[in-house]
């Protein structure tokens, strides 16, 4: 299915290309623009939705997502910070998104922490918190910031894949499958971590190591998949929920097919946000929130 | 004063309905009552005497009647086009506040600055009394001059969506502002130079068979890839210094293009406009007849994004370099 949706997406798009007689022109638009802009989306989607998967997991809390704990305004400020100061290399967006992201987790960690252990609801709260500070900390570097310089962040916020390379796409690319394994390699503990913190740790599941390390590699999964295309909104919560209706919630299978249902949702919406409009485009996070915001209500009211 | 001023008696107004409105505990309803309640007073005559001023019905771009005084004294522009125009008609010392957008010409640094062109400060244009109030829809919003309308402040709006519509404003400027005969002036002096470059690329376009119109992309940031389209005046203005915009059926006037279609576009000339996003062409153009041959070109960002009399200098300018080769 995931072969499918790449190979529908590489062959729409706003130019029409005549796939058995390429002209260079068309050569160049699919395999320098088009192409990597896929496979860019497909890496993303999976990052996003493996994350979003372990982190509900983790948590006990269906509502876990990325940008609900804040966790990806913490990699767009840190997006924007090496933007604004680092912005000839190449590496310090996805290094800044990473620490962003990770320092996002590790406060909202911290304020959720008590000495009962870990509250829930706190920790959605807290992570409610972080997100509209760090929003309000990122509206004021775009209002006192020039605004041409700037100008094309905004859109980027807005989870955009049209700045994508082939090296971009490396990058995501090797986050995606790293942090995806190694998700599902602590799939285990999560189930039974699903049950109750306490019973895990009557099974010898080491809490506080899963607990460290699904933050860890949620927040490289962010930080990597928002430096490349900005902040794709309801990836990380629509996804693993379809999947865990279509096959229960083990994580074992929860984890890796979010990743590929991801990529597949993320590569179909960007293929929508290309053509709709074309020549024209739309942000990807425009339609993934549209698709996701609905299907979410309906979800929530079902169950 | 401060009591029986109109913003004194909205305050004590709106003070009562706040303290009213709080048994019922819904805030946001408050406000929004206390609003409703500003603006059916703003609607009726205050027992304020306001000095009688001598007004005249005019039509702006968007064909509203405005009644503007006979003779402005206080005006404020909230566009750095409308600024450059009122300097052009002469009648610059008669702005007392403009954005902080408006940098030319130079006597703009000593005029009240009310904010920028989106959130200008509405508190601080009512501060400074202005008679009329010129926006511009390219930018403005709706329900901001509504409230200045609210406060009897005319508010004027124009709308050029090409150098003829420019040109008229400029006639318009000088019939507002009686200095008809320096805009008369100035808008013979523009369409002069106008025609120049129209005969310039006249002879250029001969001997025939005429070779094709150079075909060229303006490009307004590189990522991402906005350009403009069919509603910019810039499309027009490419057409009249001799060139062909690729974008010119792309709909809307600034649209973010895919770079699968700028790609197939291969520009024979590039146009930046220059600021610190926009530095050099997108990599999609690295094939393009334009970067091949060097054909790219910078262009004051102020000087093309505002369509004001300084238009005419843009069009030289891109006519300039649509005829250098190299």
């Amino acid at each position: 299915m995931l072969i499918a949706a790449l190979v529908i997406a590489v062959s729409i798009g706003s130019e029409r290309l005549a796939f058995f007689d390429l002209s260079d022109t068309q050569r160049s638009i699919l395999f320098d623009i088009r192409l990597p802009r896929v496979l860019l989306g497909a890496c993303v989607g999976a990052s996003l939705a493996a994350a979003g998967a372990s982190l509900q997991a983790l948590l006990r809390n269906p509502l876990a997502e990325p940008y609900l704990l804040g966790v990806s305004n913490g990699a767009a400020l840190g997006t924007m910070l090496a933007f604004v100061f680092f912005e000839q290399f190449f590496f310090a967006r996805p290094l800044f998104a990473l620490a962003g992201a990770g320092l996002a987790t590790f406060t909202v960690y911290q304020m959720a922490r008590s000495r009962a252990g870990m509250n829930v609801e706190r920790l959605v709260l807290s992570g409610v918190i972080v997100t509209t500070f760090l929003s309000s900390i990122i509206v004021l570097f775009t209002s006192l910031l020039d605004a041409a310089r700037l100008r094309g962040f905004t859109f980027w916020l807005l989870g955009d894949l049209s700045q994508a390379t082939m090296s971009g796409f490396y990058l995501t690319l090797g986050a995606s499958v790293l942090g995806t394994i190694v998700l599902r390699s602590q799939a285990r503990p999560l189930n039974l971590m699903m049950i109750g913190e306490r019973d895990a740790m009557d099974f010898g599941v080491e809490v506080g190591r899963v607990r460290l390390i699904v933050f860890g590699i949620a927040s490289l999964l962010v930080g990597t998949s928002v430096a490349a295309s900005g902040s794709v909104g309801y990836v990380g919560l629509i996804v693993p929920h379809l999947v865990r209706l279509s096959v229960g919630s083990d994580n074992r299978l929860v984890v890796p097919l979010s990743a590929i249902a991801g990529a597949i949702f993320v590569v179909l919406a960007d293929t929508v946000a290309r053509t709709v409009i074309a020549p024209r485009e739309l942000p990807v996070g425009a339609i993934t929130a549209l698709i996701g915001a609905p299907l979410f209500i309906y979800l929530l009211r079902r169950n | 004063m401060f009591f029986g001023s109109k913003t004194g008696r909205f305050l004590i107004l709106d003070f009562r309905f706040w303290i009213l409105d709080l048994k019922n505990s819904s805030y946001k309803l408050t406000v929004l009552l206390s609003l409703v309640v500003m603006a059916a007073l703003a609607c009726h005559p205050v027992d304020v005497p306001s000095p009688v001023v001598e007004t005249r019905e005019v039509r702006d771009d968007l064909g509203r009647v405005v009644y503007v005084p006979v003779k402005i004294e206080r005006a404020i522009s909230l566009a750095p086009s409308l600024t450059e125009m009122i300097f052009a008609v002469g009648a610059g010392d008669r702005l007392v506040g403009v954005t902080t957008y408006c940098n030319y010409p130079a006597e703009t640094a000593a005029i009240e600055k009310v904010g920028d062109t989106q959130t200008p400060n509405i508190e601080k244009i009512i501060a400074l009394r202005p008679q009329v109030i010129f926006i511009s829809t390219a930018s403005q919003l709706e329900a901001f001059s509504k409230t200045l309308g609210e406060q009897g402040i005319a508010v004027y709006v124009t709308n050029p969506k090409t150098l003829d519509g420019v040109l008229e404003n400029l006639r318009q400027m000088g019939d507002l502002f009686e200095t008809s005969d320096i805009a008369r002036k100035k808008v013979i002096d523009l369409e002069g130079r106008v025609s120049i470059v129209w005969n310039e690329f006249q002879r250029f376009g001969d001997p025939r068979p005429s070779p094709r119109p150079p075909k060229v992309f303006l490009q307004i940031s590189r990522d991402p890839l906005f350009t403009i389209g069919n509603e910019s005046f810039l499309t027009e203005l490419i057409e009249k210094a001799g060139g062909d915009s690729v974008t010119s059926n792309v709909a809307t006037a600034y649209p973010k293009i895919s770079k699968e279609t700028a790609l197939a576009l291969k520009p024979d000339v590039i146009l930046l406009s220059d600021s610190e996003d926009n530095t050099g062409p997108s990599d999609v153009f690295k094939d393009s007849p334009a970067v091949k041959n060097g054909r790219v070109y910078k262009i004051n960002a102020d000087i093309i994004s505002r369509p004001g009399p300084r238009l005419v200098d843009a069009l030289e300018e891109i006519a300039k370099d649509l005829r250098s080769k190299n």
